[in-house]
């Protein structure tokens, strides 16, 4: 087993009980150590049940047929049990709402290390530096119902950063969220990544910024992938994720279009600042009236 | 450009707001005098953060909230002194959760809910219930429990239960939460036919994208204020009012914004336009 | 936010500090008390010392205020209706048709809503000092099952996001010209119903991703978990226990051995 492998899947199919159809169909893929993982798809794509697999919650809590391997750091999830495997994975769900259960922000995030054993002292550092890490510290005797949705979203990922996982999955995070709750839950993954190199699988309806974070990109439909490869490759067709129900990042339509005009293959952004530059640099001063 | 002040006939105007204040009973001011009127027809977005009260002025338009100061005039009558079941004759109230409505047996019952309650006679009941799923794209469903379905789907059926009470006034809160792509296009080409059909439309959003392609008129809220009034190209070049108001440009407004200085014009919606002016400023089109 | 209010009010006061399994018995023990002693005087002189007790925990107007309301209602029932339906005893004060008014029915009916407003406000001096996450905690120390506490806890906490869901099914109801006070007892029932099975498929839906979520943070993982927050008798807890001990024997002594009436 090559220690740098964080996650692999190898021909794994998933049928629920009593479905007709696969929910997950021939599905391959590798998360390596440190990688930022963004699976995109449409709503039945097969995204949430990719996640649930990961930390075992798919086929132990949500039963039905499972064929393949998924191993999480070399164990097979098959034969772990969901609690033993959330101290190696991380789990954000969807609904801010609905995935915080304690009476103050402090007991939200000390959840998990308690029901690990974890001793008192030790859980109060892994509280303070979780809450640290996702701009909340300070709000420990907050309720988490008085906190906006963007906030409670980050106080599910410092619940689940304090059980100290390898990998972090997070399963559509930003759904119910408003453009500022986005921005300040995509800030915190962005750091993670950055500063603390986390592992990270990310499940995702819209492009835009899986395109800026992504080291990897899945493209998803009907529980097969459809795609897989570095973002460059996966989102320089637009009119390809349009095709299978995804949003493309409108940077990369932009590329894309001005490809296409000035058949000059090489233009390539997914940033604004960097679209900017192109731009720029390389079109606006080719035509005959350039701005002056 | 639409003038957010109206000089026509008043009857044109079907909702008209003046100085509206609504303090909630815990004490929260979630508005803090909104003026507003909007004609009969118009596509409206309005937008805001969470918190800027966008939601509270569409409940108190419903009547479900009553104002605690100001006017709320809906077809030229104050909603005041009105029962709520006689203002859902005139405006329809498509709720973000359907899960908070649905609890018919089927979708062809629960369509059939708001009509009855308002007592609409029984012999076009069915016509009008068909009109409605249809305008829905439900028909295929009719018969199904509405929890079986899909979230989408359930969305839909949510709309088309206000729809069958042919309110003139249809206000859609955040109608493309949790939907994909494919999902919120489709609804949003729905709601654009029911528009073109003459029914006045105000959408309740957050979704800069969505604006940015279907609204006509843009209002955007922050802090219980009206900060802005204006078509989307209008809004979205005024990037510090979209910033302070807690809404994010899409990249492609930021982008346009960026080049402006280089004589890019800033009036951009979508990367087609925003290529077609860089295509332009470069002087390919002269 | 309409319907749930939490009681709790932070502080740093003595009834703060003490710690909860303390105070859980202490208001077990005032119950008793309370149930035990049948003179109105004894009854009024523990109202002041309890009394004396919220004044100590800084409990807010507001709240005080809140909680006496309804005391204060169920209390003028009592005195209204024991006399109509205990008439007991000589003097009869009034006789109104079948029913018969006598004195001791009277003070029957003042000495039990006295009584009542014992047990309420020493129940609510208890909520006004403790944090509903300190009770559970202190239950669970108590030796209730954690997965008890934890559901109790739980509960607590979603009774706001629940009341918020309810307001907004009405709201979302009436948007749909449905009147809940008018009709015929079928279509009144029909509109009952058009609030509670959406609120039931909420509940069910949250409930779903809550067991997920619960299994994703280790619920379960170990037989002993570990708390961050221990609860830690201090000294002046157990003189605090003493006093209630002695509180609750004396009387009870006095009442049940020395057969002196309290």
């Amino acid at each position: 087993m090559d220690p740098g492998i964080a996650l692999s899947l190898r021909d794994v199919r998933f049928r629920h009980r009593n479905a007709k159809g696969w929910a997950l169909d021939d599905v391959s893929l590798q998360v390596r150590r440190g990688q930022f993982v963004s699976v995109l798809g449409a709503n039945g794509a097969g995204k949430s049940t990719l996640c649930m697999l990961v930390n075992g919650l798919v086929p132990h809590t949500v039963p039905g047929d499972l064929e393949g391997v998924v191993e999480v750091f070399g164990a097979d999830v098959a034969e772990d049990s969901v609690a033993k495997l959330s101290s190696r994975v991380g789990m954000v769900f969807q609904e801010p709402e609905s995935q915080l259960f304690c009476m103050t922000v402090e007991e939200e995030v000390a959840f998990g290390p308690e029901n690990l054993g974890v001793p008192a002292d030790e859980i109060k550092g892994r509280v303070e530096w979780a809450l640290e890490l996702v701009g909340m510290a300070g709000y420990n005797d907050r309720s988490p119902f008085s906190l906006s949705g963007g906030q409670k979203q980050r106080v599910a990922i410092a619940a689940a950063l304090s059980m100290r996982p390898d990998i972090l999955v997070l399963d559509e995070p930003a759904y119910a969220l408003d453009p500022i709750g986005r921005v300040e839950l995509y800030k915190v993954l962005r750091e993670l990544k950055e500063k603390h190199g986390m592992t990270v699988l990310l499940a995702e309806r819209d492009a835009e910024e899986a395109s800026l974070y992504s080291d990897h990109i899945v493209l998803m439909e009907n529980g097969k992938v459809a795609a897989q490869g570095p973002p460059k490759e996966v989102l320089a067709d637009p009119e390809r994720l349009v095709s299978l129900g995804i949003s493309p990042p409108q940077m990369s339509e932009v590329a894309s279009l001005l490809r296409s005009r000035l058949r000059s293959p090489d233009i390539d952004f997914t940033r604004v600042e960097d679209a900017e530059r192109t731009i720029i640099e390389r079109v606006l001063p080719a035509g005959r009236g350039a701005a002056r | 450009m639409i003038p957010a002040a109206d000089s026509r006939a008043a009857d044109d105007k079907i909702i008209s707001i003046h100085d509206l204040k609504f303090i909630y009973p815990g004490g929260v001011q979630a508005l803090s005098g909104v003026s507003l009127d909007i004609r009969r027809g118009e596509y409206v977005a309005i937008v805001g953060g969470n918190g800027s009260g966008k939601t509270t002025l569409a409940k108190n338009i419903m009547g479900l909230l009553r104002p605690t100061s100001g006017t709320v005039l809906v077809n030229g009558t104050a909603v005041a002194g009105q029962r709520i079941a006689s203002i859902a004759h005139i405006v329809g109230y498509a709720f973000q959760n359907p899960d908070h409505q649905l609890f018919c047996s089927t979708v062809w019952e629960e369509v059939r809910f708001g009509p009855q309650n308002l007592g609409y006679p029984a012999d076009d009941m069915d016509a009008r219930v068909e009109h409605a799923l249809r305008s829905m794209d439900l028909m295929s469903v009719k018969a199904r429990p509405p929890f079986s379905l899909t979230l989408s789907e359930r969305r839909r059926v949510s709309i088309a239960s206000v729809i069958a009470m042919d309110p003139e006034v249809l206000i859609f809160d955040e109608p493309t939460t949790g939907l994909d792509m494919r999902e919120s296009e489709a609804l949003m080409a729905s709601i654009a036919r029911l528009n073109s059909e003459g029914k006045t439309v105000i959408l309740i959003t957050h979704d800069m994208k969505l604006v940015a392609k279907h609204a006509k008129r843009v209002v955007v809220m922050s802090e219980g204020k009206v900060i802005l009034d204006s078509d989307p190209a209008g809004v979205f070049s005024d990037l510090e009012v979209l910033l302070a108001s807690k809404l994010m440009p899409p990249p492609v407004v930021r982008l346009a914004y960026r080049l402006s200085t280089r004589g890019v014009p800033r009036d951009v919606l979508s990367p087609e336009e925003l290529v077609l002016r860089i295509m332009m400023a470069r002087g390919d089109f002269r | 936010m309409t319907g749930f209010v939490d009681l709790y009010t932070e502080g740093d006061t003595v009834l703060h500090r003490m710690d909860p399994r303390v105070k859980i018995f202490a208001v077990l023990m005032l119950t008793l008390l309370i149930l035990m002693i049948s003179s109105l005087v004894h009854l009024l002189i523990l109202l002041a010392f309890i009394a004396l007790l919220v004044a100590l925990g800084r409990a807010p107007f507001s709240k005080v205020s809140l909680a006496l309301r309804f005391v204060l209602r169920v209390m003028i029932m009592i005195v209204i209706l024991w006399p109509i339906f205990d008439p007991s005893g000589t003097p009869v004060l009034a006789t109104l048709g079948p029913v018969r008014i006598t004195e001791p029915g009277v003070m029957r009916g003042i000495t039990n809503a006295v009584r009542i407003c014992c047990l309420a406000t020493v129940w609510y001096v208890l909520m006004f000092t403790t944090p509903q996450r300190d009770l559970v905690r202190a239950l669970v120390k108590l030796g209730v099952r954690f997965d008890f506490g934890l559901t109790l806890s739980i509960a607590l906490r979603f009774l706001p996001t629940f009341s918020a869901t309810v307001e907004s099914i009405k709201d979302a109801q009436r948007a749909r010209g449905m009147e809940f006070d008018k009709g015929s007892p079928l279509r009144r029932s029909r509109n009952y119903i058009s609030v509670l099975i959406p609120t039931i498929i909420s509940a069910l839906r949250t409930a779903d991703t809550l067991s997920l979520a619960l299994q994703s943070r280790a619920y379960g993982a170990r037989r002993h978990r570990t708390y961050l927050r221990e609860l830690k008798m201090r000294a002046s807890d157990g003189v605090a226990l003493a006093v209630v001990v002695a509180a609750f024997v004396m009387p009870a002594v006095a009442k049940f051995f020395l057969k002196v009436p309290v």
